[in-house]
């Protein structure tokens, strides 16, 4: 009960005392700026430094014990010409946009779906967040034993249908296939989950205004649904771009030690993504210098999409603002 | 009643808080040591690499001292950890087992202690010498103490050798597989009778052929040799796409595809270390009685195996090579072996007759007998730091391995792959 009455007359004073003084207010309201403290010290030691210090182990030699020399641009220069990365980099643009599309596609699907009028409702929303609360070490095993070449579930219902067995685990395609299925089984749950809430928020007026027209389903999909969640569209586009961009466990765990090393990404490294490729570099390899330079390279290709995405945002906005003010002139 | 005001509770919260910064900032000043305590040493291993009934002794007291021993599981990523420690040169254990990479420290070899100097020469009788070799570092200290070995051996299913009309006991079929080419041969009427694979993959051929050589990647000056005709890492990518074309190879590449091909029998064989009794064990139960051990052509080899080492700032070497000494002398290596089947360094464990040697599974066959004989001719070799730089060849022979390249290309790309990183890495 106290604390409450203090609480309320907090702002009161805030508003009698009109002193702007600088100094004073830091006096004042030292305890709430110490209680916001530990999350900024935490971000300083865990975040902002070694974000500042991986850009300056980028320009050096380090195995990680030795003594670090400085060498410059060579990273960057060696980073152009690396094959491997950017094998990576392909592999992780094919992973990415292979597992979005269907991904985002299905999870509306399903958000719609669930957004109906049926039985079991929260079984369903359960069923299908699972996956993304499942450990990811039990996955890969799971995957594993569903996608090994000749013992595998997956080529075993290939064999019994009679078609050609396909070499999930061990060719370049295949590999690229079966962790987009890994990515879409994992995340198109969580987005769906999103999507419901961002149903939920639609007023039912509009659908009903539509039935009353005699709009069928598809068409009041098509015209109430997607137009009306497109920020949370963009915004599990923007999610799925970042994760999509950083997909690194599930080709660490599924290919461990797949292709004869550690961290490889599978045979003729197909399934190496541009952040499995720096862990590769940095703790099994032990080239701190050249995993930083691969971090700040994802960093800039990172920025090139997030700029992409803005600039589609504001030109949608932009669009509406069009058209509104054209169809205001046509009237 | 008190009442807790809003101030106070922020005021509490604020002291509270600074009192943890500060704890926390303390803390970072840098301990060097992982104890405070000066009569207590640490060291860092991790699961299954030391005897827990020894480590509960040494926690009582280091036997010859007046030290206890305070061992830390220190699982996975072992070597980051370690090597996060050294470069921060905080939180050091005074001892730490180091996995059979150890050639990694090579380039920081400063960290540990010259062992030389603790005198631990007067034990290289007691150990095979090819193992006490490699606790020496390029510069001729020895920085490292043997721990457990990995001598190697060709296992097989003896009854779907003997199903396939093939030479079945381990006599008979040591005698027919002297060399690579009788093995191959051996293994191609397996697959032509039975339609049997010898190996899983081409790696297991590449690596246990290297493994049983005298001459690996690079010679003791870091000086690149596979790029050399007739080097031992041509001979053994050869020998791989011989296995590849022959059909002995299974290739196949995950371990559940491995698992389960061992316990069907459609891979009928592996060429491992001593280790690999007690995976086999826990992989194919079901086979049980089945399995034998036959020597490989050519020399035996290492495959695993690991070292101790004590920190630059550990807190008193000669307790902790005292600790060393009394936890690695063929007695203890013994018990070691009986707790958790580490294989022993020393000759004379063997000659105790207290060891279990576990022979069910192998039909009566006496697996420590067969792997004690075999390390006494593992061949000395020179591993270098560099080694870790050499995975282009790996990955090359997997694509050969798949068909998505010819053993040529294949290893003309692994060469000059391998040369680009040596290159950027200012090896060569």
């Amino acid at each position: 009960m106290a604390s409450t009455s203090s609480a309320a007359t907090l702002p009161t004073r805030v508003g009698a005392e009109d002193a702007p003084r600088r100094r004073g207010a830091l006096v004042r309201y030292w305890p709430q700026y110490v209680a916001i403290a530990p999350f900024y010290v935490l971000f300083l030691v865990f975040g902002l430094f070694p974000v500042a210090y991986s850009f300056y182990l980028s320009f050096t030699e380090w195995d990680g014990a030795s003594d670090i020399t400085f060498v410059g641009l060579a990273q960057y220069q060696y980073l152009l010409g690396d094959a491997r990365f950017w094998n990576a980099v392909g592999n992780t643009l094919i992973i990415w946009v292979g597992s979005t599309v269907p991904m985002l596609f299905f999870a509306l699907l399903i958000a719609f779906l669930l957004h109906q009028n049926i039985r079991f409702k929260g079984a369903y929303r359960i069923a299908f967040f699972l996956p993304n609360v499942t450990s990811m070490v039990a996955m890969a095993i799971v995957f594993g034993s569903v996608f090994s070449d000749s013992f595998g579930l997956a080529n075993g219902l290939l064999r019994g249908i009679g078609l050609p067995e396909v070499g999930w685990l061990t060719e370049g395609w295949s590999i690229k296939l079966t962790l987009i299925i890994m990515v879409i089984w994992r995340w198109t749950g969580y987005n769906a989950i999103i999507y419901l809430a961002g149903l939920q928020a639609i007023p039912t007026e509009l659908y009903d205004a539509a039935k009353v027209d005699g709009a069928s389903t598809w068409r009041q999909f098509v015209s109430i649904t997607v137009p009306m969640l497109r920020p949370v569209i963009l915004f599990t586009v923007i999610t799925s771009t970042i994760g999509g961009l950083s997909l690194f466990t599930e080709p660490q765990v599924l290919l461990a030690n797949a292709g004869g090393n550690e961290n490889s990404g599978g045979p003729g490294e197909a399934g190496m993504t541009i952040v499995l490729y720096q862990y590769n570099q940095a703790f099994t390899q032990f080239d701190f210098g050249y995993a930083s330079a691969i971090a700040w390279a994802l960093f800039v290709l990172a920025s090139v999409f997030a700029i992409i995405n803005w600039r589609l945002v504001r030109d949608r906005e932009g669009l509406v603002e069009r058209r509104r003010r054209r169809g205001g002139e046509a009237r | 009643m008190h009442p807790l005001s809003r101030r106070r509770l922020l005021g509490l919260g604020a002291a509270a808080g600074a009192a943890a910064a500060t704890a926390g900032l303390s803390a970072c000043t840098g301990r060097t040591s992982l104890s405070t305590d000066p009569d207590e040493l640490v060291l860092w291993l991790w699961n299954r690499s030391a005897s827990p009934q020894l480590l509960a002794e040494a926690a009582e007291n280091i036997p010859g001292t007046t030290k206890r021993l305070r061992a830390d599981y220190i699982g996975t990523t072992f070597d980051t950890k370690l090597r996060t420690s050294l470069a921060a040169q905080s939180y050091i254990p005074d001892l730490t087992y180091i996995n059979s990479n150890n050639a990694l420290y090579f380039p920081s070899e400063d960290q540990f202690l010259d062992l030389g100097e603790l005198g631990a020469s007067a034990h290289e009788q007691d150990f095979y010498p090819w193992k006490w070799s490699l606790c020496r570092t390029p510069t001729g200290v020895l920085r490292f103490y043997p721990l457990d070995i990995g001598p190697t051996g060709f296992f097989y299913r003896r009854d779907i050798f003997a199903d396939a009309g093939l030479p079945s006991e381990p006599e008979e079929v040591s005698a027919a597989i002297r060399t690579w080419d009788e093995w191959l041969e051996l293994g191609a009427k397996l697959r032509r009778d039975a339609d049997v694979a010898l190996v899983q993959t081409t790696t297991v051929l590449f690596n246990m052929f290297i493994n049983a050589s005298a001459e690996r990647y690079f010679d003791a000056q870091d000086r690149p040799l596979f790029d050399r005709p007739g080097s031992a890492v041509r001979q053994a990518w050869d020998l791989a796409v011989r296995g590849l074309e022959t059909g002995v190879v299974a290739n196949a590449a995950s371990t559940t595809d491995q698992n389960a091909a061992w316990v069907s029998g459609s891979t009928a064989g592996h060429i491992e270390g001593a280790w690999w009794t007690q995976v086999v064990k826990e992989t194919a139960p079901d086979t049980a009685g089945q399995w034998r051990i036959a020597v490989q052509p050519g020399p035996p080899g290492n495959s695993g195996g690991s070292f101790v080492a004590l920190s630059r700032t550990c807190k008193d070497p000669e307790a902790a090579f005292a600790l060393i000494e009394w936890m690695q002398s063929p007695e203890n290596q013994v018990r070691s072996y009986n707790d958790v089947q580490l294989f022993p360094s020393t000759p004379a464990s063997f000659e105790t007759g207290e060891m279990d040697p576990q022979s069910d599974f192998f039909g009566g066959q006496d697996p420590l007998e067969f792997f004690s004989t075999a390390a006494e001719t593992v061949p000395t070799t020179f591993i270098s730091t560099h080694e870790s730089k050499v995975g282009a060849f790996r990955t090359e022979l997997a694509l050969v391995a798949n068909g998505a390249k010819e053993s040529e290309a294949g290893w003309e790309a692994a060469v000059a792959e391998v040369n680009r990183v040596l290159e950027k890495r200012g090896v060569i």
